[in-house]
């Protein structure tokens, strides 16, 4: 089994990493560095609980290898929340009551954020075509739309 | 049975400098290396067991393979490693070949499609690759890269099959070339999934069509279907007839019939072929209507004008 | 003590989830999430790839020498049977093979890759046997039997297995005389719906690890709906006495009753039992989820329904297949439950029931959110609409009239307690404007609506217990103990929420001890039910009158007053009497010193609280008339509006309306977001989902082909209404609303299908694709 030697920045700190090749940036993440708010829900790129910004942009980390992210910048739920990038998100989620299980909830997050990055005041059919990649079985999403139309008007 | 497991398999992940390097590496390891780009379909692929390359070869960081090239006389270039998102958002996508747009904002969701690229859906070669239809009907050109340098080949040469195509194993794509779109076109792309949005086609229908002196009609019409035979076809009966009759609602009705009459599509667990059928006689129906339409008006505005 | 109502304070409120926080953060800790470190192994399972087949040999030899390979069993290790109504299941097959994607042996290895190789060099050799997939094949007198041991498997008593045949559980309800009552009706429609198979799809997979001591003690981390189900079942099945397992579970990402009872999580258990020491851990794909644990069996039932020419029901017949896949252990309830609710929410004098569990060589069925209540009701309630159609009356008036209301006498002679059901159809037929019609934008979409209603009781051995601590903390905090499991529909809140109303201290004051750990938090048969809020929540009612008692007896006995004076506001003890006061954290621990030095009160406070219902009795074998046959029901009702497209079949919803009797809403946003969630599901169902099998294979293991509802899916406008006929002994009046709001979803859909295009589509799923080819088939009728 081939490592590879990986400079990587997740969640603002550059290292150093020695990476199996064929190990995606979903297990890298989880498995490597304990980063465990990303999930795992299908590892075929279906679900999106596994999403993380890559270079900024939202990502399955599930579809990505780790060693693809050599020289790149990786952000996950932890590092997001860390400085402060998902709180006005956060906040309207936990007020809609927007979670349930919580387990989409870091990958509707990141979404959610990168949509709001690029589209500062989307409309709900916009909300809803960016969180199609997510997944969630519990909430029945309307809460969540809800959630993201609030954190943009505030 | 379907038993993926949860870790992919072990190969090497190779990052070539330049494509010559790429199609070297080909060339020398035939059979077991295989190049990819947003990976969306050969991660899954490898994680099924569908392929088992030793070697990944990556062509994402390859010079000149991140570009979208607009010239306003020659068209548009656009490079193999340009991610949908990137490919949608760009003015010229969008102001001059709207249905590559539409026709790639069907592809999965968003975080997918920051990964996906056009020129993978290509190669990916699957009778329901969204973005397929509408490269053919702008009359899309692929340069390839192989051994024995570059060649282009048009985009409706392309397809072999499902899965297959008629590029070489140690071949590689480097972008898809389009021409303007002839002066006066309209579009649409239509197409019909399980979920309203999100889900692969069942069925999907794109037209492109444009004033054209030489044909009786006065117009020429392309008719891309897509998931309704072994690759995406074009409806050639249908555009024949809308070239050559007189256009009025019966036409395009009976173009429509046309273009459900000329696939051949399967029964699978997304739908029965005769419901494909079906769709494509209703979609190309309504897409037609709304060309038709759109046509109209652009004459109308003209006669205004003039 | 004071009466419960003058206590109530925080009952009734939106209080912000305990749980959110951490879940909006990534901090949550599910199963997968714990670390073991770099002794973890990574356990793989080989399945079988027929149907039904004997196993003739298993040879593990290579597989064992592989490098890296810590352990390899298979079902020649254990021999135990293993269910929770009726032990019918082997851990690892053992003689044969039941269905695809049964366990035939499972590896533990020092890395996933080395695990997966191990598989490929087992080598099993089976001798193929005729299989049955479907329920009516598995009846007839000369089908091959699944289960030719059945008749030797352990059952409780409440199950009727009938061994020589494919059949787990028969179930009766014979009530009135339905054959003479079928004369007087001027109505009667006869019908039969299959209903397919469908997943759970928690977007959590099933995830365990288990870890073996040297001395045979067993700790199992697992996402689990059941940690002390399973500690039992699992203790038992292996010969262990379930107080030497000990079953962690942290939060679980979706449950909706695939993680009940135990499914896979046995499996790194005997594992482990061959790599003492070190952590094992399984985590199924998306795949295996999706085929090798509990779906939703499907059904085949048969309905007949008459009723005289006023609308009033007369009879029913009801006859039930439910394919209950290759072991029917948790299975066997379901028909138990499908049969006493048979009727659907409504008053029928002549009842005839018969409710079978059958065998095939297809998938486990387990529970499922609505446990066989979607199912029952996708027919009563088409049904119910047809006869209406046939009288030319008003469906929510036929409704209204044939409801179960407060003091009838039940199928099963149970006698029925007040419920607002009629309130219930009322709302959801105001909120769609029921009896007027809309129009469409287009001439070829076309408008409808539909209505449908449901009930459901908890099912449950009669005697399911529940327990709850409450510990005071020296910060005036209190650490309250339970053992039933936060899935997502927010137990922990409303827990925290009883106990902080009861005891007199803010919510924010209360923190849950989890995770749920079968040695330290108190007994609760499973997270299952709808049962929670009502059984749970009496037992944290009890727990928190038992510290407040000892709180106001310390305060009391210090400040030489009466009981009756005292009282707790915001974590403070005041007296009505004197206007003293004293905040709980000055002495919850450490006690209040007596006057002058002269000793000290109190001590650390510790309360503790248990329920479990007593009062339910047994159904007769023959004619399934006992006395009270479940505790009580929730009720409800669904309305669409949707509009279709008749030349795709697309349908899309307009609006939806839901309203359910829950007693008493603890936190009313937490009520409608099970109802927005059920519905979801509910419609999910109803528009897309159905596991496709081929030869007992699934077509459609994945997302690409499991389609399940996505934002994009929504209705334009969902409302929900809350009703709150109180139920005497839930606490605050409260009843559980967890499963039931996707009960009447299919049935509403296809009756809204109906009203737009005049077909009845029957069976799920409604896909756009068999939209149009009824109504094609339709005009090709008329000609
Ligand atoms: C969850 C999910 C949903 C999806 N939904 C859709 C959908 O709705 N519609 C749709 O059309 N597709 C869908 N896809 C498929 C996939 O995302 C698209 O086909 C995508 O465009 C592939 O691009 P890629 O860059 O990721 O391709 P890759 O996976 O990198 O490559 C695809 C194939 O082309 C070959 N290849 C790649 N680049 C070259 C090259 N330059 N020269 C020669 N060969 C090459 C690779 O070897 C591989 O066989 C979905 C996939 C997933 C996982
Ligand atoms: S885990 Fe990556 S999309 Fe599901
Ligand atoms: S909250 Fe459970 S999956 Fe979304």
């Amino acid at each position: 089994m081939a490592d590879q030697i990986v400079q990587m920045t997740v969640n603002g700190r550059l290292e150093q990493y020695r990476i199996p090749q064929h190990m995606t940036l979903l297990r890298f993440l989880r498995e490597m560095l304990a980063l465990t708010g990303t999930k795992n829900g299908c590892e075929a790129g279906e679900c999106g609980a596994c999403t993380v910004l890559l270079n900024g942009e939202p990502v399955n980390s599930c579809l990505v290898l780790a060693v693809e992210c050599d020289g790149a910048t990786v952000e996950t739920v932890e590092g997001l929340t860390e400085r402060g990038a998902l709180a006005a998100l956060q906040q309207t989620f936990m007020e809609e009551n927007a979670i349930q299980c919580g387990f989409c909830t870091p990958g509707m997050l990141i979404s959610a954020y990168a949509l709001l990055q690029r589209s500062p005041h989307p409309s709900d059919q916009e909300i809803k075509e960016a969180l199609v990649g997510n997944l969630c079985r519990c909430t029945g999403y309307e809460r969540i739309v809800k959630a993201v139309r609030q954190a943009a008007q505030a | 049975m379907i038993n993926p497991f949860p870790v992919l398999p072990e190969f090497e992940y190779i990052r070539p400098k330049t494509a010559e390097e790429a199609i070297q590496f080909l060339q020398s390891h035939p059979e077991q290396a295989r190049p990819f780009l947003g990976g969306t379909d050969c991660l899954v692929a490898l994680r099924n067991r569908r392929i088992s390359p030793n070697f990944l070869v990556d062509l994402k960081y390859l010079d000149g393979f991140q570009d979208v090239i607009f010239h306003p006389h020659d068209g548009l270039t656009i490079a193999a490693a340009v991610s949908m998102n990137e490919m949608i958002a760009s003015e010229p996508v969008k102001m001059t070949y709207p249905l590559i747009a539409a026709a790639a904002r069907e592809v999965g969701g968003y975080q997918l499609r920051s990964r996906a690229t056009l020129i993978g859906n290509i190669c990916n070669a699957s009778p329901c690759g969204d973005t397929i239809a509408p490269c053919l009907v702008y009359g899309g050109m692929l340069a390839a890269l192989g051994p024995d340098g570059k060649r282009c080949i048009a985009l409706k040469d392309f397809f072999l099959g499902p899965g297959k195509t008629i590029l070489q194993p140690n071949e590689i794509v480097c972008s898809i070339r389009f021409p303007l779109p002839p002066a006066g076109s309209r579009g649409k792309y239509l197409s019909i999934g399980r979920n309203a949005l999100g889900d692969l086609a069942i069925a999907a229908v794109t037209i492109l069509a444009f004033p054209d002196a030489s044909q009786p009609s006065g117009y020429c019409f392309r008719i891309a279907l897509t998931a309704v035979a072994p690759t995406v076809i074009f409806a050639e009966e249908a555009q024949r007839l809308l070239s050559q009759t007189p256009l009025n609602e019966k036409t395009l009705e009976q173009a429509a019939l046309l273009a459900g009459q000329c696939c051949s599509p399967i029964d699978d667990i997304r739908a029965s072929a005769h419901y494909r059928r079906e769709m494509v006689r209703v979609l190309t129906g309504r897409a037609l209507q709304q060309v038709w339409n759109a046509l109209q008006k652009d004459v109308q505005q003209e006669g205004g004008n003039g | 003590m004071p009466e419960l109502d003058q206590i109530s304070q925080g009952i009734g409120e939106n209080v912000a989830r305990v749980d959110v926080q951490e879940k909006a953060s990534g901090a949550a800790l599910f199963t997968d999430d714990i670390q073991f470190g770099s002794n973890l192994l990574h356990a793989r399972i080989k399945r079988s790839p027929l149907p039904h087949a004997i196993i003739q040999s298993i040879d593990i030899s290579q597989a064992e020498r592989l490098p890296g390979v810590k352990a390899v069993v298979t079902g020649a290790d254990f021999a135990g049977r293993i269910g929770l109504y009726l032990k019918d299941r082997h851990i690892f097959a053992r003689d044969r093979v039941r269905f695809i994607g049964e366990p035939v042996a499972g590896v533990a290895a020092i890395s996933e890759e080395i695990a997966e190789k191990a598989l490929d060099l087992i080598r099993v050799e089976y001798e193929p046997l005729q299989p049955i997939f479907h329920p009516l094949d598995a009846i007839k007198p000369d089908a091959p039997l699944i289960h030719p041991d059945l008749g030797s498997y352990e059952v409780v008593n409440f199950i009727f297995p009938e061994p020589g045949t494919n059949i787990s559980n028969h179930f009766k309800i014979r009530k009135g005389d339905v054959e003479r009552a079928w004369a007087q009706c001027t109505a009667v429609v006869e019908r039969e719906y299959y209903i397919p198979h469908i997943q759970h799809v928690p977007i959590e997979t099933h995830v365990a690890v288990a870890q073996v001591s040297h001395l045979g003690k067993i700790t199992l981390w697992s996402s689990s709906q059941s940690p002390f189900a399973q500690r039992d079942l699992i203790a038992k099945t292996l010969g262990f006495s379930p107080s030497d397992v000990r079953v962690i579970s942290p939060y679980v990402g979706g449950g909706f009753g695939c993680k009940a009872g135990v499914t896979m999580e046995a499996l790194p258990i005997v594992i482990a039992m061959k790599a003492k020491g070190f952590p094992v851990k399984l985590r199924l794909t998306r795949e295996e989820e999706f085929y090798t644990n509990f779906v939703r069996q499907a059904l085949v039932i048969r309905l007949k329904m008459g009723c005289d020419q006023a609308g009033n029901l007369l009879a029913l017949e009801n006859t039930m297949y439910w394919d209950g896949g290759a072991s029917t252990e948790y299975g066997v309830n379901i028909t138990r439950a499908g049969g006493y609710s048979s009727t659907g929410p409504y008053d029928v004098p002549n009842v005839k029931t018969d409710s079978y569990c059958v065998y095939t060589n297809n998938i486990i069925g387990g529970p499922y959110r609505g446990f066989g209540m979607s199912e029952l009701h996708t027919g009563i309630e088409q049904c119910v609409d047809e006869l209406a159609d046939a009288l030319g009356m008003d469906k929510v008036e036929f409704r209204l009239r044939n409801v179960v209301q407060g003091g009838d006498t039940l199928a099963t002679g149970m006698t029925m307690h007040p419920t607002g059901i009629k309130e219930c159809i009322q709302k959801v037929a105001a909120a769609v404007d029921w009896g007027k019609t809309s129009k469409s934008t287009e001439p070829y979409l076309k408008r409808g609506k539909g209505i449908a209603i449901m009930w459901k009781a908890p099912a449950m051995p009669p005697n399911p217990g529940s327990s709850a601590t409450i510990k005071l903390n020296e910060d005036g905090t209190l650490l309250l103990g339970i053992g039933g499991q936060e899935i997502g529909q927010g137990t922990f809140t409303v827990m925290a929420q009883l106990a902080a109303a009861t005891l007199g201290v803010p919510v924010k004051a209360v923190r849950i001890a989890k995770p749920v750990d079968t040695d330290y938090s108190p007994y609760e048969w499973q997270t299952v039910a709808s049962r929670l809020t009502w059984s749970m929540g009496n037992a944290v009612l009890a727990a928190a009158q038992d510290a407040r008692r000892q709180i106001l007896a310390i305060v009391a006995e210090a400040w030489k007053e009466d009981v009756d004076d005292l009282d707790i506001l915001d974590g403070v003890v005041i007296s009505r009497k004197t206007e003293k006061e004293i905040k709980l954290k000055d002495f919850a621990v450490y006690g209040i010193p007596k006057e002058n030095f002269e000793g000290w009160i109190g001590g650390p406070i510790f309360g503790r609280g248990k329920f479990m219902p007593t009062y339910v009795t047994g159904l007769d074998k023959e004619t399934g008339q006992g006395k009270r046959a479940v505790v009580h029901y929730t009720t409800g009702a669904q309305a669409f509006e949707i509009e279709v497209d008749i030349r795709t079949g697309k349908l899309h919803v307009l609006r939806a309306a839901a309203a359910f009797d829950v007693g008493k809403a603890i936190n009313p946003e937490l009520v409608r977001a099970q109802m927005e969630g059920g519905l979801i599901q509910g419609l999910s169902s109803a528009l897309f989902e159905q596991m496709i099998f081929k030869e007992g294979t699934m077509q459609n293991p994945n997302f690409v082909d499991y389609r399940i509802a996505t934002t994009v899916d929504l209705p334009d406008e969902m409302m929900t209404f809350i009703v709150e006929v109180p139920q005497d002994d839930g606490p605050f009046g409260a009843r559980g609303v967890g499963e039931h709001p996707m009960v009447p979803t299919v049935a509403g859909i296809a009756n809204a299908i109906q009203d737009a295009l005049g077909i009845r589509m029957q069976g799920p799923p409604f896909t756009a694709e068999k939209i149009l080819l009824t109504l094609q088939s339709q005009e090709e009728k008329k000609g």
